[in-house]
């Protein structure tokens, strides 16, 4: 048992090597990911939900009303995930003070592992990481693969969505958002 | 010989129909490119050149292993999807326009002859689920609207064995029209990784 747990392990290990190697070089390259969000037609009132942070505290949709919130639904297993994050964070730093904040809504995994996955960004994420154990809120959302986006208005209205990585710090998201902010 | 020309003409009208057609819907196919990662030497499969970009990439059974186990997943889950022949398979939208596809329209074709649908992300959660668990991540989602710049990505699996090939013909549908292509000669991923030079 002693010796095969070591082999377990390094075999674990040199799977997720290769799988690193392989999948970071065969996404689309920066440059290539949208920044585009889809209007949604009808917009309607965002599902609300009530979920902790990494420390235990609660934060509910509802709290937010008043600000535009982008919505993001994540893993630390999606390549995509990884990628977006230091533009969601550039997006965060900029706007967070100005009615505006991101709630990075974690799915299936625990608070342990993805603490440690955030100390090996290059980006360390400070807007709220949330936690859906059992995928949930996700459903709620219709969200059906990783990463998924969404925007809610100050009102509380669900009025955009992206599919896939997303180039966040584009001046177009930041426009998007500024209008957000205005619009009755 | 001149006599022959008369009834030759339709013939020859229709031939040259026909190659400028041919031409004109070698332009419209994708270019399907096949890669090997000199750090892994895993192959890729990449079709662009079409309104919906897609990618088809080996996974080593380790790596599935690797994925399911750090989501803390039962022992029967892991084995049994990494007994599959799993590909990562990565899809974008590369026009204005609303892209559609359905994984139970794929399908692929063993040297046989014999074709074969696709095991879809439903079917994997309907097994999770019966095992008591609300799993439902990693897999390619069954069906998606692409919308401007959205793209997704996920696993495809195969019931196939390591080294295995195979043709795999996926379609999408674009303003109503059903779009469908095949990927020649795709191969599974070997048991273990490949020794790099």
């Amino acid at each position: 048992m002693h010796r095969q747990r070591p082999r377990k392990l390094t075999r674990y290990a040199l799977g997720i090597l290769a799988g690193l190697l392989l999948w970071p070089g065969l996404l689309p390259a920066d440059d290539s990911l949208g920044h585009q969000f889809t209007a949604l037609q009808a917009a309607q009132m965002a599902a609300d939900f009530s979920l902790q942070d990494m420390d235990g505290e609660v934060h509910a949709l509802e709290d937010y009303r008043g600000k535009v919130v982008l919505v993001n639904f994540w893993a630390t297993w999606c390549p995509p995930c990884r990628k977006e994050m230091p533009a969601l964070e550039a997006l965060y730093k900029k706007l967070g003070d100005k009615d505006f904040v991101v709630l990075a809504i974690n799915q299936w995994e625990d608070p342990d592992h993805v603490f440690a996955y955030t100390g090996e960004l290059n980006v360390f994420p400070t807007f709220p990481i949330l936690f859906d154990p059992d995928s949930a809120v996700s459903q709620l959302y219709h969200v059906k693969g990783l990463p998924t986006s969404f925007l809610v208005d100050p009102q509380g209205r669900l009025v955009y969505r992206a599919v896939g990585g997303r180039a966040f710090d584009h001046p177009a998201v930041e426009k998007l958002i500024r209008e957000l902010q205005v619009r009755p | 010989m001149s006599y022959a020309l008369k009834p030759d003409r339709p013939a020859r009208t229709s031939l040259l129909a026909g190659v400028v057609a041919g031409l004109l819907a070698a332009n419209v196919q994708a270019d399907v490119t096949r890669q090997v990662n000199p750090d892994t030497g895993l192959v890729a499969w990449h079709s662009s050149g079409d309104t919906l970009d897609f990618e088809l990439l080996q996974v080593l059974p380790d790596y599935v292993r690797a994925v399911f186990a750090s989501r803390g997943l039962p022992a029967a889950v892991i084995d049994k999807v990494s007994s599959y022949c799993v590909f990562g398979t990565i899809l974008k939208n590369t026009t204005d326009d609303p892209l559609g596809y359905r994984v139970a329209d794929w399908s692929y074709q063993t040297p046989d002859g014999k074709r074969h649908t696709i095991k879809t992300k439903t079917d994997w959660v309907n097994e999770w689920q019966d095992m008591g668990l609300a799993f439902r991540w990693s897999m390619l989602p069954d069906e998606q609207t692409f919308e401007v710049d959205d793209w997704g990505q996920g696993f495809t699996t195969i019931p196939l064995q390591p080294g295995d090939r195979f043709a795999l013909s996926y379609s999408w549908t674009r303003n109503g029209k059903v779009e469908t292509r095949t990927i020649e000669e795709v191969e599974c991923a070997p048991a273990e990784a490949p020794q790099i030079d």
